[in-house]
């Protein structure tokens, strides 16, 4: 059997900034409260146009779980590992807190957590993943913004809407390989 | 054993750094218990503060004494053996005060073991981690070989220290010049120059150390003295020389074009929050004034001192700046808590405390050392100097 990798597409038209994501996301993963506390997030894009023509696109994100991730290569201890299916995690048994990878991370996917003491980040909910449920952003958004699955897999709902759909990554030029796919 | 005369002044000296010591474990020992979330005002924007900054400096300096002073017991330039027992402690100090803001600043120091452990051999910090480690080694070696006159082993260790310190702060300006994400820091430039800063820092502070070494003990410098002070005072005017040049370039190839993530941290320097540092504390203190001083033709042992005192301080605004700015600039679109589009980093009492307990703690075991060890060579003969000449 083909390994596992696992990616989120997303369709930002359908957001609508209710944030329900970030909200479960919290309360899945035991993230603390905090404006600069979130394992993933919705910007608020610029405004469009000039009143009463005015538009407005927000883009949800969290960390692209590279497959070329920086974040890996500059932690000392190797703390930061990649599991099978792709996803980059955390050791806090290893973790010194010394941040280096918040600042290698270009997507600003790491906060440091005061209540564990250590770095944390998005896991597409790995604990989650083990019992064959999808991350909690992905089963909590109204509008379905997110889709999770298995690109290894040619019928998996994700690739399906990259086969079918114009995308783009983040970041491309950093080479930093991401599984986070923006439809067009 | 040194003479050295009783002065009002001493105790002072040592009740001023034993109070700064307190207040930096004091402060320590808050921001661990508090956590470093509500005692640093370092945040997700700008992860890296003014602790960073000194470990960088403090490092930098240990380098650039280990360099100047090579000159003396490696390359056998005989001016410069004077300097060599002193320059060589102070280096260890201040690798002692570097390790020591580092440690301070890591949220789980202890797990430093797992460098060992499962070291990860592509990460800049973990090379940086055991360049250093191993050079704390060498330097106490080398000053063990130069105090009893060993010079077999002074020469095998000063010619290793002297590879360790090119090697080392390149090494540091690579955990800046590797971050990808970060186009201030990214790129080759970093790691040749903080060489060049290491050689400005080192020289400022062991001609600061020889002057004052001299002035506070009341002895009479001989031409020996002064000819390493005036020699040193020539180094350091050509390295400032090669600095401005090298900030002079940084802030052109920042400015040029106006590229995203460069152009931001270039601007806030010039013209920001950042331009009051950049300005009087980098360019007025740190470059122009030392060189001006330098370059004058009647310059005594205390102008050179002087010059080398505000090379010093400029040298701290540059390591801070250099840390802070590379931050400032926004990884994404809509990040909240920005001023003008940039993150903004003022460091908290907490962490100002430490970092005067850090330089302290160097001073201090400085003068101890000084105090009770003889650091002059034995064919230094030191006269005590009558009042109008000291």
């Amino acid at each position: 059997m083909k390994k596992k990798r696992y990616a989120i597409v997303l369709d930002t038209r359908r957001c609508i900034d209710c944030k329900a994501c970030t909200v479960a996301c919290k309360a899945e993963n035991d993230v603390p409260l905090g404006d600069d506390k979130f394992r993933n997030w919705v910007s608020e894009e610029p405004l469009r146009g000039r009143y009463p023509n005015l538009g407005q696109s927000f883009a949800p994100s969290q960390c692209n779980q590279c497959e070329n991730p920086p974040c890996n290569s500059v932690c000392p201890t190797s703390a930061t590992g990649i599991t099978a299916g792709g996803i980059v995690t955390v050791n806090p048994d290893k973790c010194i807190g010394c941040k280096y990878c918040m600042l290698a991370c270009p997507y600003d996917a790491r906060y440091f957590n005061e209540e564990t003491g250590v770095i944390d980040k998005c896991t597409f909910c790995i604990q989650r993943i083990a019992v064959g449920r999808i991350p909690a952003c992905v089963e909590t958004c109204p509008t379905k913004v997110r889709t999770f699955g298995d690109l290894n897999d040619p019928n998996s709902e994700v690739s399906l809407l990259l086969a079918k759909n114009r995308y783009r990554v983040l970041k491309p030029e950093l080479g930093t390989k991401p599984f986070l796919f923006y439809l067009i | 054993m040194s003479a050295i005369v009783n002065k009002p002044g001493q105790m002072l000296w040592f009740f001023l750094l034993g109070g700064c010591l307190i207040a930096a474990a004091a402060a320590a020992g808050y921001s661990f218990m508090v956590g470093h979330e509500q005692a640093f005002n370092v945040t997700r924007g700008v992860p890296w503060g003014i602790l960073i900054a000194t470990y960088v400096f403090l490092a930098i300096s240990c380098s650039g004494l280990c360099l100047i002073s090579s000159l003396g017991h490696v390359f056998g330039f005989e001016e410069f053996t004077l300097i060599c027992r002193r320059a060589i402690l102070l280096a260890i100090l201040c690798l002692m005060g570097a390790f020591g803001a580092i440690g301070l600043d890591l949220e789980r120091p202890f797990n430093m073991i797992y460098t060992l452990l499962s070291p990860n051999f592509s990460s800049a910090i973990w090379w940086m981690g055991t360049v250093y480690g191993v050079y704390l080694g060498v330097l106490v070696i080398e000053f063990y070989a130069l105090m009893t006159d060993n010079h077999k082993l002074s020469m095998i260790t000063g010619s290793l220290g002297f590879l360790f310190a090119i090697a080392a702060p390149s090494v540091l300006g690579s955990v800046f010049g590797l971050t990808l994400a970060r186009p201030f820091w990214h790129g080759a430039f970093l790691p040749v120059y903080i060489l060049i800063t290491a050689l400005v820092s080192g020289t400022a502070l062991i001609s600061m150390v020889m002057y004052f070494q001299h002035a506070l003990r009341g002895l009479e410098m001989d031409e020996k003295d002064r000819r390493v002070i005036r020699l040193l005072g020539r180094i350091l005017r050509l390295m400032l020389f090669v600095l401005i040049f090298s900030v002079f370039w940084n802030i052109i190839v920042g400015l040029y074009g106006a590229q995203p993530g460069h152009y931001e941290p270039v601007k806030a320097l010039v013209s920001g929050s950042l331009s009051a540092n950049f300005w009087l504390g980098e360019i007025v203190i740190g470059l122009v004034v030392p060189l001006f001083l330098l370059m004058r033709k009647n310059r005594t042992p205390f102008s050179t001192m002087m010059a080398s005192l505000m090379a010093l301080i400029g040298m701290f605004f540059m390591r801070y700046d250099m840390t802070v700015a590379g931050q400032i600039y926004p990884m994404r679109q809509g990040a909240k808590g920005l001023t003008d589009g940039l993150f903004t980093y003022s460091p908290s009492v907490s962490e100002i405390l430490i970092v005067i307990g850090c330089i302290a703690f160097s001073a201090l075991v400085y003068t101890l050392v000084e105090k009770f060890l003889s650091l002059d060579l034995e064919s230094e003969h030191h006269s005590q100097a009558t009042p109008d000449n000291s």
